[in-house]
Order: C-alpha cells, then sequence, then structure tokens
C-alpha cells in the first residue's frame, strides 16, 4: 500500500515551525530579571590549562557572574553512560569544544564580550587526530585511547571462509555527519527561588537529564525540573546535555533566569556528530550464492568523550551482522578510540546505517562476481520470520523479508530512465535493504510511563515524557487516544516532556511509539471505567450503557454528561491512571541481546550522473517499509522521508573533516546538506501483516528511512555507471576519474 | 566610554561599527581613503565574513543606491549599462536582461539564495569574484569606477589587476550582446545555495568564442584556450582539454579533478555555442 501525502495533513503546529512563528524555549526573552549567557571554549584541540583568569570579565559591564571549573557546586562531569565530560574544564581541554568558563550578563553582547576578556595560558599537547593510531599516541583518558572493544562471533568463520566460492574484500568509510537541526542547542534555567532549578530546554529526555543536573549542580532530585520543550529537530544531537549546565550554575549564582543559544558558529564546533566508521569487511559465499561466512574489522573514532559511543559500537555490530540474512559464521569485531576530533555520539541510525551501508554493498558485490542478479542473491540469503535473529535471539518481524524484497523488485523505478538528448546524464537504479530493532537493546533497563487524567476544565489529559522535536507526537497521541474513546482532537490535551511527569524514559531509539501505543493500551480502559463507574453516579444510567465520545459521555446514542460537567460535579482527581511498562524484549529465557521488535525497509534509488563532472543527482526514492501499524500517517511519511533526505546527505554531501583535532566547516554555508532542491521524489510503501490481535503491532519509525539509503544510491550509481563507490560521501571527483578512465580504456 | 576595558574588546568593538553614510560618490571616496574602511553595498559578503573571523571593521562606508546611474539597467548605443547597486534578484527579473542576456535570469537561481539575492548587489558580486565575474569577463565588461582621481572607465581585467582599495564601482557596461550565444554552467556542491567550485562561461559573439571561468582557482579568462578553438573552423572538434588543463593549472587551479570537470564541461558549452541551443 502506498502511503500517500493527504491535503490538509500538515498540522498546524508543522506549518508554525516552517514559516518560524513556532515559539522555541530560547524565545523565552522576555522573562523577568533574565540573563544572557555566553560560554567560554578551548581555542586548542588538546591542551593543558596552565590558568584561567576571569578578573577582567568580572569588571566588565553588565556581567553578573563569571564561572569556572571551581564554581561547580557538584560533579564536575557529564555524560549518559559514562560520565568522563568536564562540565568546565580544570586542567585540561581535549577538543576545541570543550567549555572552560561561563559568563552571564545583561545582554548576550555583554556575555560575548566578557569572554574575551577572560585570559587563559594553555600548554598545547600533542593532537590525537587520526583514529587509526589513536591507541599509540598518549592517552585522552585513563590507560589508553581505547575505549572499547566489541566483538559477535558465530561458527567457525575461517572454517567456513576456507569452503567459500567466493570472497569479496573491501573497505568502507562514512562520514562525520552533522545533525544541522534548524534550532541550535539552547534553553532557560529560571531558579525557583527555593534552592532548586527549572529548566525549559530543548532535550530529548527531560528525566534523565534531570537527574544528571541534580549531581552537576549538588541539589536533590526534587529541585531539579526539566520541561523539554518542543525543540526544532534533535535526531540524538541534543541527546547528551548541551547548555544546561552552564546555564543552571549561573542561575544559582546569580539567582536570576539565564538563558543560553548557540550559535551555528558554537553549535558547529561544540555538537555531537555521528561517528565516522572506517572498516575492512569480508563476505564469502558458495557458487549458488548462499553467504557461508562474513568478517567485520571496524574502527569508530568517538572523539574526546565516550557519550554514547560504547552503545553506538554494539548497535553498529549489530547491524554489521547483517540482520537480514541468514549467515553460518561470522566474526564481526569493532575498536572506539579515543582523538581530539571533536565528539562523536548518538545520531539518528546510532550506528546501524554505517554498518548497513559497508554489508549492502557486500552483497553486491558477490552478486557482481557469481553474475547473478543482486535481487535473487538477496532472496536466498535473507531470513524467514520463523528464524531467530543473527545473533541467535529471538525477533519478531512485522512481515517476511521476502515481501520486503519482492515489493523492491517490481518497483516502477526499475524501468529505464528517458535519457537526456545528448546522453550528458547516465542513469542507473539500485536497492539496498535494512533492518532495524527498536528499543535500547541488548539488555539495558528501558522501561516508559504514561499518565490519563481528567483534568479540572474537562480536558482529557495525557502525560508522557517524551520530547517533541518535530515528529508530532501529540498527534500521533491524539490520533490513538480518539480511536480507543471515541473523543474528538478538542477534547484533548498532550503533555509531553515534563520531568515531574510520568518518566518514558529517553526520545532515541525510535522506542516512544511502542511505548506509547503499549502504554495506552493499558491505561485507556482503565480510565475509561473509572470515568463511566462516576458518570454512572452522577447521570443515574447503568455503567454498561454509558460510553465515552466526542465532548462526553454517550448513552443509546446521545451525550448524558459532557466532560467538562464531570470535571465540575465529580472528581477529576480520581480518574487519573499512571502506567509503565518495559519495552518489549525477547520473552523469558531468551538471552538479552540485539532488539526483539524488529523492522525493515528496502530503498529502491535512480540516480543520474553528470558524464561532465561527476556529479549525482538522486531523482527518485522508493521506500517498501515493513514497521507495523500506521497509527498516525503524517508522521510515518514525514520519519521515513526526513530520515532518507539525512541518508541522502550523508551518501552525497555530508561530511565534517578535521584538521589538527579542529572541524573544517564552520557553518551551513561550508556543510552542505541537501536543500529541497536536492530532494528527489519520494514514494512510501507500507507492507503490514501484523493481525490485529498483534501484542506489538506498533514499531517506532523515527530511524528506518535512513538505513539503506546511502547503499541504495551507491547500487544505483554503480548501476549507471559501472563504479561501486565505497567512501561516502561520495566524491564526484573521483566519479569523474573513474569514468575518464573507463572512457580511456574504452576508446 | 564609562568602561575603559571595552577597547580591548573586539565584540564591544562590533557593537561600535560606525556606518558613514556620505551624501555623495565622492565624498564616499574621501571617507573610504580617509578612514582605510571598505564600502557596504547589500553586506551580504561584508556580515558574514567578519562574523566567522570574528574580525569587525570600525566604520564601513555605505553606498547609496539613489546616486545618479548607481542601480538599474539600461541600455544605448554602447550596449547595456548595469549600476553596481542593483541588487541579484532586480537583475534577475529585468526585462532587459531578457533581452541581453537570455540563460542569466534562470542561472541567476543558482546565485546564492533569495535571501542574499535580494540584498546582494551585482557590483558587490563583482567586487568579491562571484558567479558574474566569469560573465563579465568573458563578455569584456567595461566597469566604470570612480577614485580619488576621479572617473575613468576602464575594462573589468584591467581593473581587477590595477584596483585600489578607494575605487568605487558605479556600474558596468555589456557590449551590445543581443544575437550572440552564450551559455554558463556552475558546479556547486549540490542543486542550489551552494558554494561555486566553478563556474564556466562560454560566449559566441559570431564571430570569435570567449571563455572564462571563477571559483575555488579564482577569476580567469581562457586566453589561450580561446585562440585554440578560434584558430579551428569546426568549435565542436579538436582537443581543446590538454590546452584548457594547462592553463587552470598555471593559474592556480589545484585540483586535477575539478580541471577534469572543467575540460569537459567546456566541451559541452563549446558545442552549445556551436550549435546555437
Ligand atoms: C550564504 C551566501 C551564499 C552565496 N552564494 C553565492 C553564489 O552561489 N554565487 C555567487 O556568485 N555569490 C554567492 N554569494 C556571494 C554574493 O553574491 C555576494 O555576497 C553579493 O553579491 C555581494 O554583494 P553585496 O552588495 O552584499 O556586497 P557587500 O557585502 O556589501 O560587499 C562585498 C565587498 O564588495 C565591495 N563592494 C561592494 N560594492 C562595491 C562597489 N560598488 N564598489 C566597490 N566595492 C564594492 C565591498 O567593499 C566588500 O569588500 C553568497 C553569499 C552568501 C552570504
Amino acid at each position: 500500500m502506498e502511503l500517500k501525502p493527504q491535503p490538509g495533513m500538515a498540522e498546524t503546529s508543522v506549518l508554525e515551525r516552517i514559516e518560524g512563528r513556532f515559539g522555541y524555549a530560547t524565545d523565552q526573552q522576555h522573562l523577568p530579571g533574565l540573563l544572557h549567557g555566553a560560554i567560554l571554549r578551548s581555542r586548542h584541540a588538546h591542551a593543558r590549562l596552565l590558568r584561567v583568569d576571569t578578573s577582567r570579565a568580572r569588571l566588565m559591564s553588565g556581567v553578573r557572574a563569571v564561572v569556572t571549573a571551581a564554581d561547580v557546586p557538584g560533579l564536575n562531569r557529564l555524560g549518559i553512560v559514562v560520565r568522563d565530560q568536564p562540565v568546565l574544564c580544570e586542567d585540561r581541554v581535549r577538543y576545541e569544544g570543550d567549555a572552560i568558563a561561563a559568563v552571564a550578563a545583561d545582554t548576550v553582547e555583554q556575555a560575548r564580550a566578557a569572554l574575551e576578556v577572560i585570559d587563559v595560558d594553555y600548554a598545547p599537547l600533542a593532537v590525537v587526530d587520526q583514529a587509526e593510531t589513536a591507541e599509540q599516541m598518549s592517552p585522552l583518558h585513563g590507560e589508553s585511547n581505547l575505549l572499547a572493544r566489541e566483538a559477535f562471533e558465530r561458527g567457525d568463520t575461517d572454517a567456513a571462509f576456507a569452503r567459500c566460492a567466493v570472497i569479496v574484500e573491501h573497505h568502507y568509510q562514512t562520514p562525520r555527519q552533522m545533525h544541522a537541526f534548524m534550532e541550535t542547542e539552547g534553553g532557560v534555567a529560571i531558579p525557583d527561588n527555593n534552592g532548586g532549578v527549572i529548566f525549559r530546554v530543548g532535550c530529548q529526555s527531560g528525566h534523565r537529564d534531570a537527574e544528571q543536573l541534580a549531581d552537576i549542580l549538588g541539589l536533590k532530585p526534587s529541585q531539579v525540573t526539566v520541561e523539554a520543550t518542543p525543540t526544532g529537530g534533535a535526531f540524538g544531537g541534543k541527546d547528551e546535555l548541551t547548555i544546561q549546565p552552564a546555564a543552571g550554575i549561573l542561575a544559582l549564582q546569580t539567582g536570576s533566569p539565564v538563558l543560553i543559544h548557540l550559535d551555528r558558529f558554537e553549535s558547529c564546533r561544540t555538537g555531537i556528530k555521528r561517528h565516522p566508521v572506517s572498516m575492512i569487511m569480508t563476505t564469502g559465499c558458495d557458487r549458488q550464492g548462499r553467504i557461508l561466512a562474513h568478517r567485520v574489522d571496524a574502527l569508530l573514532d568517538t572523539g574526546a568523550y565516550a557519550s554514547l559511543g560504547p552503545a553506538v559500537l554494539e548497535n553498529f555490530l549489530d547491524h554489521a551482522t547483517a540482520p537480514l540474512y541468514r549467515i553460518e559464521a561470522y566474526s564481526v569485531s569493532g575498536r572506539l578510540v579515543y582523538t581530539n576530533n571533536g565528539v562523536s555520539g548518538a545520531f539518528r541510525g546510532f550506528g546501524g546505517n554505517q554498518a548497513t551501508f559497508a554489508v549492502e554493498s557486500q552483497l553486491d558485490a558477490l552478486a557482481e562476481k557469481l553474475a547473478m542478479c543482486p535481487l535473487a542473491l538477496r532472496r536466498i540469503n535473507l531470513r524467514t520470520v520463523d528464524e531467530p535473529g543473527s545473533r541467535g535471539q529471538v525477533v519478531r518481524w512485522s512481515a517476511p523479508p521476502t515481501d520486503v524484497l519482492a515489493e523492491a523488485g517490481a518497483s516502477p523505478l526499475w524501468a529505464p530512465a528517458v535519457s537526456d538528448a545528448r546522453r550528458r546524464w547516465l542513469t542507473g537504479t539500485g536497492m539496498a535493504m535494512g533492518a532495524q530493532g527498536n528499543g535500547l537493546g541488548d539488555g539495558l533497563p528501558d522501561r516508559g510511563g504514561g499518565r490519563v487524567s481528567l483534568s479540572a476544565e474537562g480536558r482529557i489529559r495525557l502525560e508522557f515524557g517524551f520530547s517533541d522535536y518535530g515528529q508530532n507526537l501529540a498527534e500521533a497521541i491524539t490520533c490513538l487516544v480518539c480511536e480507543t474513546l471515541g473523543c474528538v482532537a478538542g477534547d484533548i490535551d498532550v503533555v509531553l516532556g515534563n520531568s515531574r511527569g510520568p518518566d518514558s524514559g529517553p526520545t532515541s531509539a525510535s522506542r516512544s511509539s511502542v511505548l506509547i501505543h503499549g502504554v495506552l493500551a493499558d491505561i485507556l480502559p482503565r480510565w475509561k471505567d473509572r470515568v463511566r463507574d462516576q458518570a454512572a453516579v452522577l447521570t443515574g444510567l447503568p455503567c454498561d450503557q454509558l460510553y465515552s465520545g466526542p465532548g462526553g459521555l454517550f448513552a443509546g446514542g446521545r451525550q448524558v454528561l459532557s466532560y467538562r460537567e464531570l470535571a465540575e460535579k465529580g472528581q477529576p482527581e480520581q480518574t487519573r491512571v499512571d502506567a509503565s511498562q518495559a519495552f518489549p524484549v525477547a520473552p523469558e529465557g531468551n538471552q538479552l541481546v540485539g532488539r526483539y521488535l524488529q523492522l525493515q525497509i528496502a530503498t529502491v534509488a535512480r540516480v543520474a550522473v553528470d558524464r561532465l563532472t561527476g556529479r549525482v543527482r538522486v531523482t527518485d526514492l522508493h521506500h517498501i517499509t515493513a514497521a507495523g501499524r500506521v497509527i498516525y500517517p503524517p508522521g510515518y511519511l514525514g520519519q521515513i522521508e526526513g530520515a532518507a533526505i539525512m541518508g541522502l546527505g550523508m551518501a552525497l554531501s555530508e561530511d565534517m573533516p578535521t584538521r589538527q583535532g579542529r572541524y573544517l566547516a564552520d557553518n551551513l554555508d561550508q556543510y552542505i546538506i541537501p536543500t529541497l532542491q536536492d530532494v528527489p521524489d519520494q514514494r512510501v510503501d507500507v507492507l503490514d501483516n501484523t493481525p490485529t490481535t498483534d501484542r506489538f503491532p506498533v514499531r517506532g519509525v523515527g530511524e528506518l528511512g535512513i538505513e539503506a539509503v546511502a547503499p541504495a544510491i551507491c547500487s544505483a550509481i554503480e548501476a549507471a555507471t559501472g563504479i561501486r563507490v565505497r567512501h561516502l560521501p561520495v566524491d564526484a571527483g573521483y566519479l569523474l576519474a573513474e569514468l575518464c578512465a573507463q572512457e580511456e580504456t574504452c576508446s | 566610554m564609562s568602561d575603559p576595558l571595552s577597547e580591548l574588546n573586539p565584540v564591544t568593538e562590533r557593537r561600535a561599527i560606525r556606518v558613514l553614510r556620505p551624501d555623495s560618490p565622492s565624498e564616499a571616496v574621501s571617507l573610504a581613503r580617509r578612514f582605510k574602511v571598505p564600502y557596504m553595498a547589500g553586506g551580504t559578503w561584508l556580515q558574514p565574513t567578519h562574523e566567522r573571523d570574528q574580525c569587525w571593521p570600525e566604520k564601513l562606508v555605505a553606498l547609496n543606491a539613489a546616486w545618479p546611474a548607481f542601480r538599474g539597467l539600461e541600455d544605448d548605443s554602447r550596449g547595456l549599462t548595469v549600476g553596481a547597486l542593483t541588487s541579484l534578484s532586480e537583475m534577475a527579473r529585468h526585462p532587459l536582461v531578457r533581452e541581453y542576456l537570455p540563460p542569466l535570469a534562470l542561472f541567476l537561481n543558482r546565485v546564492a539564495g533569495p535571501g542574499v539575492r535580494a540584498l546582494g548587489t551585482v557590483g558587490g558580486n563583482l567586487a568579491v569574484g562571484g558567479d558574474l565575474s566569469a560573465l563579465a569577463m568573458a563578455l569584456d565588461v567595461r566597469v566604470d569606477v570612480l577614485n580619488r582621481t576621479g572617473e575613468r572607465t576602464l575594462p573589468l581585467s584591467r581593473w581587477l589587476r590595477e584596483r585600489a582599495s578607494d575605487d568605487l564601482l558605479r556600474g558596468f557596461t555589456i557590449p551590445d550582446c543581443r544575437g550572440w550565444r552564450i551559455s554558463l554552467e556552475k558546479l556547486g556542491y549540490r542543486e542550489r545555495f551552494s558554494p561555486t567550485r566553478a563556474t564556466l562561461v562560454c560566449v559566441h559573439d559570431g564571430d570569435r568564442v570567449r571563455l572564462a571561468v571563477c571559483g575555488e582557482g579564482g577569476l580567469l579568462r581562457l586566453v589561450a584556450p580561446e585562440t585554440f578553438v578560434n584558430d579551428r573552423a569546426d568549435l565542436a572538434s579538436g582537443d581543446v582539454g590538454a590546452v584548457i588543463d594547462r592553463e587552470l593549472a598555471a593559474h592556480g587551479w589545484q585540483d586535477a579533478h575539478l580541471r577534469m570537470a572543467l575540460r569537459r564541461m567546456t566541451t559541452g558549452l563549446l558545442s552549445e555555442v556551436a550549435l546555437g541551443t
């Protein structure tokens, strides 16, 4: 089934965002007594800090506070998993975005001016800027620059390789991609006049951030509130704390609200990026194309601090095992190293899409060697729905992988494109597949809750801890609630992202939709019962004749009590229902590895390659998705298409190279993201065989769309030119040189 | 100044940028000369450049589009005269552009983005070696320049060689090019709103072919390739590629792949002007 945009599908909040009218946390410029904060960043990628002298800055006009490491009231460290990053550096800086001091002043200009007169003496240290040699360099932390090494093994790989008729081995490289959200990091910290702090900030997990912030600020958890306000995009880039610690310390010092908003330069320089991966993949199969053996040796550059690097490595390796395909033996290993190249961490796809790029390219390489159709090769290797996952774990697909492949094979994009009169553009079609699991995975604690209540004003109030960063969760929740309660959108208030409300866990790992669906299935029937009981008392009608509907409760087809009347006359506080549940994982007794709820995508790409310059235009993308029930069509479509455009950027133009540990691009005029003119025609198909009785009919699709785009584009480029690109982003110059070499040998 | 430290501070300096607003072009020239500060037209280049370098001039001399002949397009027997303070978007929509330079209106879509085009001027674009400079170079435009010694009209190429910091560009004149065949192409990193890797212009004036390029390697009239092509009867034939490559390499176009693209783009544009499409 093709999922088509419907007229009027865009919700008001989406239009507000597009037109720049949406109010973000950083728009709160009119809070009484508001001060503006600014953060002093390191001038060096790696140095000892010899002296930080703030005395001149303190005398500047308008300056209310200047803080350094000594002023951090609690733990001077942050990090979701490993707390290894100083809030304000004490004696050493490890990347050019490292924070050294922060200032609060009456205006932004005054705050920034004060930064200029903070005197810092550095003693530069050798910069670790090559991941390949990082382990031989003196360590950034502890004993070694090797932060983590992990390997997944299955069967006897050497023996399996020995039996292969065909083996392909290639090196792959993926770029350091930037999230490039439209709203840069920012928010405001407001003292609550009781010693605590309230944060209004764009972030991905209010609850988790509140815990870290309490530790940093030396406060009790109950003294920190985080309101995760709707943000202009996050994509993993706001998973870690950004401006919160500095804003919080300054707010405590001054007793005034402090707003910090990074400009694009600072955002580029300090923000987390996608891990660049360098990997060698070796894959072998028998004469018939059955894959027997697979080996991966990967190196991930995590930059100066761990952030979510170890989890990214795990997810990368999970995807590097080629989860869609049955492989007799594999040996998949990766190393994660510290360097002074910024910081890498969470990013939509979370390591998985880097692996899939290489895995899918390997399958094409095998097919080519066997002179076999790449789709046929995939067909004989794809798992069936009854088989376990690549790591032996129980998995749950929402459609057979071969069905997804068959739909991809039937895509209209395989029909030859009309070529231009001068034959300047070479066209070609290619495809790739990808699988992705929902949830934090690998036995990490993964729970989430939500709440429904009737507000004093008679509104059905739904609360979740998830953040809204443009994916429009509120609309998805509203759709589900209307479906279950028979009410209309106007009856509902959705409140998201408040750390005082229910803890839903982080807004990441494509987990929100799954948990929202699960929690609603639990709380809504209970809420309905409570409301009905109260309505029965108030109306005198028997409970079983009452049902909820638009605007209130109904009996025999007519409204007998509005929600407002119920709230006024009944006991709305008694209707409150809370629930929390574990993210669905493989049933009891199974190994806690891999992801249980699996999603799939096949992306078919059509490209045109310019014979004269080597530049690539992606003209069409057709995605066949199997990701469970569609609960909110605009959200589903938006996520798949939006993620695919990020994949397109990663494939064709986005990279943040470094020299001596410093990023070479500092703004969006140098860091090239796709614009609307680069966006191809896209079609999204949904394949869903989940029975209505399925316990987990819904999956999260926030990351699925990016999974197979890059390898599909490279496969299409190969179809157009005969040249396979294995280093991303595709270098037009390289492609052109290869095209010229081809022409020379042909002529 | 109440704050004694502010002088040390480049950021407060920025707040103190003084925009000088002269009444006449000649006053503009003397102010620019006296204070050794740049002119500001649309400010679209100056602003991001200074922001990136975190280095702000103390003063700027604002140019005024209302000064006679500084803005708008006009044609007479000399050709088409364009005021330096005409915005890029004004240029794109002007009927005379459709008449004299038919491919330009569409091409301007690929120069910066709508916001920059609305503010940015054609004079500013020439001054910073933007996409228009290759076109102007290939068309042999003459620029109209004022400075302390008075005003003069000279070929663009000469002005660029001899340019003094207080030279004020009033406008430029394109020879009557109606009936010439002009093709131009930009190579960037993406479809729109991309920094220019190379913009290549090929003009056939009915007699000879002219070629110019601007971008990563700088502005360059491709003299040797022009001669090579013009000496042959058939424009589309002959291996002009090697000549182009040599010429580019000799003038600072270091990226061999980019030179390769330019070779091939040139062949493409040559066949367009040869075919008259
Ligand atoms: C995001 C972005 C993208 C861009 N993309 C492109 C692109 O794709 N292609 C392209 O060609 N250009 C591009 N540009 C450059 C753009 O064309 C120029 O910024 C613009 O044309 C400059 O005009 P201005 O009036 O704003 O100049 P200003 O910024 O005011 O001045 C620029 C320089 O020219 C001098 N100057 C200006 N007018 C005169 C004059 N009359 N006499 C003497 N000196 C003068 C100034 O002193 C200054 O040194 C881009 C710019 C930006 C900011």
